[in-house]
C-alpha cells in the first residue's frame, strides 16, 4: 500500500510538494479553497533573483532552487518562460552603496560571484537608467519565469502522476487522534491520510491554530503596477538598493521613515508587460490597491528609468507575502505532533523557492533524509 | 466554432477558455490566470461578461460566478501623471 498525503494549499509552494512527493510514489491528495494560483502566487512578480538573498541558509537553498529550475521545463514539459535574464541591484546613494558593498562581499563568500559595477556600466548594460545611478550590482545568473505557469504546470503534473486535486474546497479542520493528525474535513468530506502538508501561505496559521499550534506567519503586502504591453525594453530583473534594505527590515521597526516601504522591483513580461513594484506594507489581510502607493512606486520608477514617465498604466494589484520574523520560510515537522507538516513563510522568496522547497519537503514528508540541514527552517526556533 | 476569438486584446480563442473550466477554473480569475483572457489592454471589459456566460453554463450551478473586482486604475494612465 503506497503512503498517503494531503496537501493543503494549491500555490506555487503547495503544487510543486505535491509534484514532488507524486514523483516519488506517494498517493497525493492537493486541496485548494479556492484554485490553484489563488492566492499570493497569483499575485506576485517574476523573480528567481538569488543576489537579493540574505547570506546564509535561505541563500544555499535558493542556490538549489535556481539549479532546479534551469532543467524544470523540460522536466515538465512546458514553457515556463524561463529565462537567465541576470539581474541587478541599483544603487543611487553612498549609503546604499555602503550596505550594498557588504551584501556583495558576503554574498561572494557563499560562491555567488556578483559584481559591484559602475554607474556607466550599469547603464551601458540597461540602456535607459537614469544618468543619477551611482552604482549598481550585476550577476549574469539570475533568473526569471512565470510563477502562474510554474503552479499551474506543477499541479499538472502531480495529476499525471495520478495526483488528484480537489478545487473550491476549504479545509475546515484538521483531524486528530491523541498526538496525531490523521487527516482533514472540508466543506464536502472527511478525507485520510497518512499524512498531512500545510502549505497555505498566510493563511496557514488559521489552520494551525485550533491544534494549539503558533505559526508566527503575518501578510506583508505588496503592490505592483502593470504597463499596457511595449516592446522589449528590460534586459534583466532589476531592484533597487532600498529595495533590500526595506525587505531586512525587521517588522514594524523603521517603519516611521517610509510606511509604504516601497522599493523599486522591476522587470518585463514574455507579453511585453512591464511588472513594477513595490511595497511592503503590514495592513492585514487587507488587498485594496492605495493610489498613494501608486503614486511613490511611479516616482521610484521614473527616477529609475525617466522614459517610464511617459508609458501607461493599465492597472494596478496586490499580493500578501507571508512574513515571518527572521526572514525565513517555516519548513517540517511540528514537534510533539506526528503526520503533520508545514511549508510557509517564504515572504518574498516563494517563486524562487518553490522547486526546492517540493523536493526537500517530499523528502521529509517520505521518511528520508533530506538532502540539506533543515534546521534553520524549524517551526520550533520560534520558542526560543 | 471554438476557436472564436474570445478575448481580442490577448487574443483568446473559445477552446482555450473551455480547455480552463476543463482544468479546474471555477471563477473568471481562474479562467484569466490559465489563458490570460481579460489581461489585455482594456482590462476584461470586452471579453470578461462572455466568459462569465461561458463560465456559467459549463458550472451550469445556477450561481453567477464573480467578476473580477475593477482595479485601479479604471483607465490606463500615463506614469507620468500619476507621479505630478
Ligand atoms: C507583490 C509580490 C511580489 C512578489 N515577487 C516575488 C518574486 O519576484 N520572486 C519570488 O521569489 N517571490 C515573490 N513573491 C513571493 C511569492 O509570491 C510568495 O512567497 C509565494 O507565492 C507563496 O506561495 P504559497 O504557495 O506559500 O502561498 P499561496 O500562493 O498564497 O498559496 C496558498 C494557497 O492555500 C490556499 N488555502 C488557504 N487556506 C486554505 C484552506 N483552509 N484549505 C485549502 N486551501 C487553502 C489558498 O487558496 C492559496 O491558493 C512576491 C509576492 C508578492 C506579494
Ligand atoms: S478583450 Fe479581453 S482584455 Fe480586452
Amino acid at each position: 500500500m503506497s503512503y498517503k498525503v494531503i496537501v493543503a494549499g494549491g500555490g506555487l509552494i503547495g503544487t510543486s510538494i505535491a509534484y514532488y512527493l507524486a514523483k516519488s510514489g506517494a498517493e497525493v491528495t492537493l486541496i485548494d479553497s479556492k484554485d490553484i494560483a489563488s492566492g499570493t502566487s497569483g499575485s506576485c512578480d517574476r523573480a528567481i533573483m538569488i543576489q537579493s538573498k540574505k547570506p546564509g541558509p535561505t541563500l544555499d537553498l535558493a542556490i538549489k532552487s535556481a539549479a532546479l529550475y534551469q532543467d524544470l521545463e523540460e522536466e515538465l514539459e512546458v514553457d515556463l518562460e524561463y529565462r537567465k535574464s541576470g539581474g541587478m541591484i541599483i544603487i543611487e546613494t553612498k549609503e546604499e552603496l555602503k550596505v550594498i558593498k557588504d551584501m556583495v562581499a558576503l554574498q561572494q563568500k557563499s560562491g555567488v560571484d556578483v559584481r559591484l559595477i559602475s554607474g556607466d556600466e550599469a547603464r551601458k548594460r540597461q540602456p535607459g537608467l537614469s544618468e543619477d545611478l551611482l552604482a549598481s550590482t550585476w550577476w549574469e545568473h539570475d533568473a526569471e519565469v512565470n510563477p502562474l505557469k510554474v503552479s499551474f504546470a506543477m499541479a499538472s503534473a502531480a495529476r499525471r502522476l495520478g495526483a488528484v486535486i480537489k478545487l473550491g474546497s476549504p479545509v475546515r479542520n484538521l483531524m486528530t487522534e491523541k498526538n496525531r493528525v490523521i487527516g482533514v474535513e472540508t466543506s464536502e468530506e472527511e478525507l485520510y491520510a497518512d499524512a498531512v502538508v500545510v502549505a497555505a501561505g498566510v493563511w496557514t496559521p488559521q489552520l494551525l491554530k485550533p491544534l494549539g499550534v503558533d505559526v508566527p506567519i503575518i501578510p506583508r503586502q505588496g503592490q505592483i503596477l502593470v504597463s499596457e504591453r511595449l516592446p522589449p525594453l528590460l534586459r534583466t530583473g532589476i531592484l533597487s538598493a532600498s529595495y533590500i534594505t526595506n525587505k531586512l527590515r525587521k517588522g514594524a521597526s523603521r517603519e516611521a521613515a517610509d510606511p509604504f516601504g516601497v522599493g523599486l522591483a522591476i522587470g518585463q513580461t514574455h507579453s511585453g508587460s512591464l511588472l513594477i513594484g513595490g511595497s511592503r506594507q503590514f495592513v492585514g489581510y487587507n488587498t485594496e490597491t492605495n493610489p498613494e502607493v501608486t503614486q511613490k512606486i511611479g516616482e521610484v520608477a521614473v527616477r529609475a528609468f525617466p522614459q517610464l514617465a511617459k508609458v501607461r498604466i493599465i492597472r494596478t494589484f496586490t499580493g500578501l507575502r507571508p512574513y515571518t520574523a527572521d526572514a525565513k520560510p517555516i519548513l517540517g515537522a511540528v514537534q510533539g505532533m506526528d503526520g503533520i507538516y508545514i511549508a510557509a513563510g517564504h515572504e518574498g522568496d516563494g517563486v524562487a523557492l518553490a522547486p526546492i522547497t517540493g523536493k526537500i519537503m517530499a523528502q521529509i514528508v517520505c521518511g528520508e533524509e533530506p538532502e540539506k540541514d533543515m534546521r534553520a527552517f524549524s517551526l520550533s526556533r520560534f520558542k526560543q | 466554432m471554438n476557436d472564436m476569438i474570445i478575448c481580442r486584446c490577448e487574443g483568446v480563442c473559445l477552446s482555450e477558455v473551455l480547455d480552463a473550466v476543463e482544468d479546474g477554473a471555477n471563477s473568471v480569475p481562474g479562467i484569466k490566470k490559465r489563458v490570460r483572457v481579460g489581461m489585455g489592454y482594456c482590462q476584461g471589459r470586452v471579453c470578461q461578461p462572455i466568459v462569465r456566460d461561458i463560465l456559467e453554463s459549463k458550472l451550469g450551478n445556477g450561481t453567477k460566478p464573480h467578476l473580477q473586482r475593477a482595479q485601479n486604475p479604471v483607465r490606463p494612465v500615463i506614469l507620468g501623471d500619476i507621479v505630478r
